[in-house]
């Protein structure tokens, strides 16, 4: 097993994989900036390198320096976390070159799933369901539109190198297909320095479903179930669950043997996450492959057992997986609510001093954070704060413990998201399962309807 | 750790208990107690450091935040308002020569000038040279040649006040 391992990121994901690392008797050493330079995941790691500024791309995302880091420390392998340097196929390569273990997909398979339209092309090529739309990259507004009338209308616009909702465009009918496809191309371009873009069908009430996969270096493959992620707010996620209540058993092998199959496609390692697009007519399409592992992993280490982090570290040092997809169990129903520090009302972040920080606790509740009283939430990062994460026997128990568990988590001193949690957890279409993508925008929109 | 004073007694127990110290530090323990032939001596040690990681994470202090304070410039340690601290620009190795057998680049109350070299931060094979943002006296040196420096930490503590 490594001896010691470097975790490239900072707050609860840097912890969850501390906590992993103790459990295999891994030596941890963190990296920070100057601002965090207190921070509980600096003060849990048996050593600390300070690599840059606040600003993300000169210190967490600065490559020489992180690289640095492990050279003085003596790290065998780097865990990148989410988000920083977790799916960028540069970094994965430079450790590669220099011997260093990158813990996650090859460069290659990062690089391949970071171009979507590549990625759609070769899975549609291998006879997997992608969304109807066009074959590769659109060159030009006329190719815009005969792929637009081959699909229908509405279809949305997407940027190659985009994600979390940003460089897409929804286009209703054919007149607007023009001044759309030129906008989406600009904003690809300056937001990614990219400007590729391509066309999918765009359903209105799809859910996001999503399958998590393992894979060891001898190209074994397997699946741990679904989780839904249907529940967000401009493509950012909020609440998560598994099992879906939209999939039934028959459904989820089908997604399952997909995704495996998606996955040996393109030879890909370790942990990654399939997201599917589901209809009303429960017919599911691929959208992309998460080259990384995900804030909501931990509903799935919930209902299965497996420790996610833990199996990403034995996959990159060369072990086999232990198991096989016949000795996978799926066990009770778990949500997980992101906790963040934004006002609930209009999601504007909310950094500063936590006065007081009280997790909720007993049978079935998990926290991952690496908050603490006294701490302070700096703004120049992710506004996550926190992961509150329930099991129970059934999705009735888990829901009501996550009622129970939100009513405890004591949060003084910033605003979060814990009262919209509350009233999404009580509200009646959600407990019936009944939400799609765009259930949040309606359930806000009624909210405030309701509140003035 | 200093040697304690021991006046007043005889070298042969000076030796003995020299011998004791040495015993202590070598076997790393906090306390050692030996009493013969009427003489008794306990020793003890104030903090055994040993340079293992925490076994616990120190809980945070009440007021006391957990974003670092912003360095207002001065380094850590004892800078005196007025002096200029080098820091490392990058995560690396310091050296304070060019090569293992060369002199260093600069001592400590030698003049330097603006652009000067003062040492080499080595990642990743390359050599960086760190130059003088000033002219002055280098006061202090406050990295160890060969050892890792982390992003900001103080190297060198120039006084850019001219000599008189």
């Amino acid at each position: 097993m490594f001896k010691k391992i470097l975790i490239a990121n900072r707050g609860e994901i840097a912890l969850r994989i501390i906590r992993a690392c103790r459990e295999l008797g891994i030596k941890t050493v963190a990296i920070h900036s100057e601002v965090d330079a207190k921070s509980l995941h600096v003060r849990a790691a048996d050593e600390r390198v300070c690599v840059g500024p606040a600003e993300d791309a000169l210190s967490y995302r600065n490559i020489p320096n992180v690289l640095s880091a492990a050279e003085i420390t003596g790290a065998e392998a780097i865990h990148p976390g989410y988000g920083f340097l977790s799916e960028n196929a540069h970094f994965a390569e430079v450790c590669e070159s220099i011997g260093v273990k990158f813990i996650g997909p090859t460069s290659e398979n990062i690089a391949v799933m970071g171009d979507k339209a590549k990625a759609r092309e070769i899975l549609g090529r291998r006879g997997l369901p992608v969304l109807p739309g066009s074959p590769g990259e659109l060159q030009n507004e006329a190719q815009a539109l005969e792929a637009a009338r081959k699909i229908g209308f509405p279809v949305i616009i997407k940027a190659s190198a985009g994600g979390g909702g940003r460089g897409m465009r929804v286009v209703n009918k054919e007149e607007d297909l023009a001044r759309a496809f030129q906008a989406a191309q600009a904003e690809a371009k300056s937001t990614f320095g990219n400007d590729g873009v391509y066309l999918e069908r765009y359903f209105l009430e799809p859910r996001h479903i999503e399958v998590q996969v393992l894979a060891d270096e001898r190209g074994r493959v397997v699946f741990l179930g679904e989780r839904d992620c249907s529940v967000q707010r401009r493509y950012q996620k909020l609440v998560e669950e598994t099992p879906s209540p939209a999939v039934d058993e028959r459904l989820r092998r089908e997604m399952g043997r997909v995704a495996v199959e998606a996955v040996k496609a393109v030879h890909y390692r370790n942990a990654g996450t399939i997201e599917f697009l589901l209809d009303k007519d429960q017919n599911f399409y691929f959208m992309e492959v998460n080259a990384r592992i995900q804030v909501e992993h931990p509903v799935t280490e919930m209902i299965t057992g497996i420790d996610l982090i833990k199996e990403q570290i034995r996959i990159a040092r060369g072990l086999p997986l232990a198991y096989r997809q016949q000795d996978i169990r799926l066990t009770g129903h778990s949500f997980e609510c992101r906790i963040n520090a934004e006002c609930p009302e209009k999601f504007t972040p909310c950094p500063g001093l936590v006065t007081r920080y009280h997790p909720p606790g007993g049978f079935g509740v998990r926290v991952d954070s690496a908050m603490e009283s006294n701490c302070t939430v700096v703004p120049h990062y992710d506004s996550l704060i926190a992961k509150l994460i329930t099991h129970g026997r059934n999705r009735e128990e888990s829901m009501a413990r996550m009622r129970r568990a939100l009513d405890e988590f004591v949060i003084e001193g910033i605003k979060t998201t814990i009262p919209l949690h509350r009233r999404i957890f009580n509200d009646a279409e959600f407990q019936k399962g009944r939400v799609s993508t765009s259930f949040l925008e309606r359930f806000l929109a009624n909210h405030s309807q309701g509140n003035s | 750790m200093s040697q304690p004073a021991l006046n007043g007694m005889s070298d042969d127990r000076n030796r003995e208990i020299q011998d004791l110290i040495d015993l202590l530090k070598r076997n790393n323990l906090a306390e050692i107690e030996v009493e013969h032939g009427g003489f008794r001596i306990r020793l003890r040690r104030e903090a055994v450091s040993l340079q293992l990681p925490s076994p616990t994470w120190e809980p945070m202090a009440p007021g006391l935040e957990s974003s670092a304070e912003p360095q207002a410039g001065s380094p850590s340690g004892d800078a005196s308002p007025g002096m200029v601290t080098v820091r490392s620009p990058i995560v690396g190795t310091f050296y304070r020569s060019p090569a293992p057998d060369a002199d260093p680049y600069v001592e400590e109350g030698d003049q330097v000038k603006k652009g000067q070299v003062l040492c080499i931060v080595e990642a990743m094979k390359l050599m960086n040279e760190i130059e003088a943002e000033v002219d002055g006296r280098i006061v202090k040196i406050l990295a160890e040649s060969t050892k890792p420096v982390e992003y900001a930490q103080p190297l060198f503590l120039i006084d850019p006040t001219p000599a008189s």
